[in-house]
């Protein structure tokens, strides 16, 4: 075996997943020894040989993703419609309102015109490429999870035997393009918002600012906290994707929900929220007392929107599954 | 004349359905995957390395085919050998390529020609 063909090998298994590499390793170092001695052995020079034999076998990445069964593709035909309507959508209008805010907020803040709006273009690509990312990976995501793909299969009747109770909703019970959006873009300012409050200072009489958050939360809290919301913002897309939302969705969006609620109100009823050295500087330290007004009214705030966030989802579910089986009983009365 | 592109193509898609069959039937007696490819070129059904392994990986995957290893040999080798399933399969399949055999048969000799 020479260079080539390790080079070869190693491109292949690359592609293939750590449990069967040995093997197929094995199998294809033999092969290809097999393959060799033929040749050799009716009189071709050994290096022609290898370069036929390997040539033979085709691009290796290929060879990978037929041997490991996966697909060479990012996003399939499947899919690709709704992720370039949903990417279409978010960009179209996401981008000019971060632009247009950006603008405004350098022209208030007193930059000239052409300062601001470049600042506007910039803003707007960097929202842009976000999206772009996001919005790909979760495409790319629900692509590869056979558990995920499995039940998008069931739901769209991609899978088993067609029939018309599998026909997808009409628009009006579908999630669209544009209530995703509104959901996503929610998300986004709760996030944008978060980072806004996270950055907040007031100047100290010692002469450092002090911020409004209690800075103990920025190691891990906040970082945390801004995940859960972009799990909660990748969960709606893939909401979308599956057209409804289902009973398993439902509890994902729960869970998420209460690790985004819980900690939150936590935080905020021991007095942790709130730096209280803010709070002096503002000559208003009830803000950040655990049992003080402010933080007991965003407590009860956060129960009632993560409460209804919770029912709205499974209300949606049990709906989408009574119009699936009116359906399906149509279909069958039908036949 | 035909072009040979367009034969080319056509005759791919034509013996694609058919290499499965073959190896079901080739490895009734166990066999490693070069091996096959060998065999299945001698006995007229040319077929590519790169379409075999996988080939044989996802038979195996499915319960048609079983694999064991054989390292008895200097190189050891991977042997795969039909499984029961396989084999039932195998013959349903060979049933219908004889009865399309037949049908085109008849659609070429028929009468609305």
């Amino acid at each position: 075996m020479t260079e080539l063909t390790e080079r070869y090998l190693a491109a292949a298994l690359r592609g293939i997943p750590e449990a069967q590499r040995t093997d197929v390793e094995r199998e294809l170092r033999s092969s290809i020894a097999d393959a060799l001695e033929d040749r050799v052995g009716a009189g071709e020079n050994s290096t022609d040989a290898e370069k036929a034999v390997l040539e033979g076998l085709g691009d290796p990445t290929r060879l990978a993703a037929g041997i490991a069964g996966r697909p060479l593709w990012l996003i399939g035909p499947d899919l690709f419609v709704e992720y370039r309507q949903l990417l279409v959508m978010l960009l179209s209008i996401v981008m000019p309102i971060v632009g247009v805010i950006q603008v405004a907020v350098g022209l208030s803040g007193g930059e000239d015109l052409i300062g601001a709006l470049l600042a506007g273009v910039g803003g707007a690509l960097t929202v842009g490429l976000h999206i772009f990312f996001w919005v790909t990976i979760t495409f790319a995501a629900v692509e590869r999870f056979d558990a995920m793909r499995e039940a998008r299969e069931e739901i769209t009747g991609a899978a088993g035997r067609w029939t018309v109770a599998r026909l997808p909703a009409l628009p009006a019970n579908r999630v669209s393009a544009a209530e995703t959006v509104g959901e996503v873009l929610t998300t986004a300012l709760s996030i944008g918002g978060i980072l806004f409050l996270n950055g907040l200072t007031v100047p100290g009489t010692a002469g450092g600012a002090i911020p409004l958050f209690n800075p103990d939360l920025w190691s891990f809290w906040t970082p945390a906290l801004v995940a859960i919301l972009a799990s909660l913002a990748g969960l709606q897309i893939v909401v979308f994707m599956m057209g409804r939302w289902t009973t398993p969705l439902a509890s994902a969006n729960a869970v998420l929900q209460l690790a985004f609620s819980v900690p939150v109100i936590a935080l905020a009823l021991a007095g942790l929220l709130i730096n209280p050295a803010f709070a002096d500087a503002i000559e208003w330290p009830p803000l950040a007392e655990g049992r003080g007004p402010a933080m007991l009214s965003l407590a009860a705030g956060v129960v009632l929107v993560a409460a209804w966030e919770i029912f709205d989802g499974y209300r949606r579910a049990r709906r989408a599954d009574a119009g699936a089986a009116g359906l399906r009983e149509t279909g069958q009365a039908a036949r | 004349m035909v072009d040979e592109e367009l034969l080319g193509t056509h005759r791919q898609e034509l013996r694609r359905g058919t290499v499965v069959l073959a190896s079901l039937l080739a490895l009734r007696a166990p066999e490693y995957g070069y091996a096959l490819l060998k065999r299945l070129a001698a006995a007229g059904i040319p077929s590519d390395a790169n379409t075999i392994y996988p080939l044989l990986r996802r038979l195996e995957e499915r319960g048609l085919l079983v694999s064991e290893w054989n390292t008895d040999d200097s190189r050891p080798r991977k042997f795969y050998r039909t499984s029961p399933t396989g084999l039932e399969l195998a013959a349903q399949l060979m049933t219908d390529m004889t009865d399309l055999t037949a049908s085109l048969h008849a659609l070429n000799g028929g009468p609305d020609r």
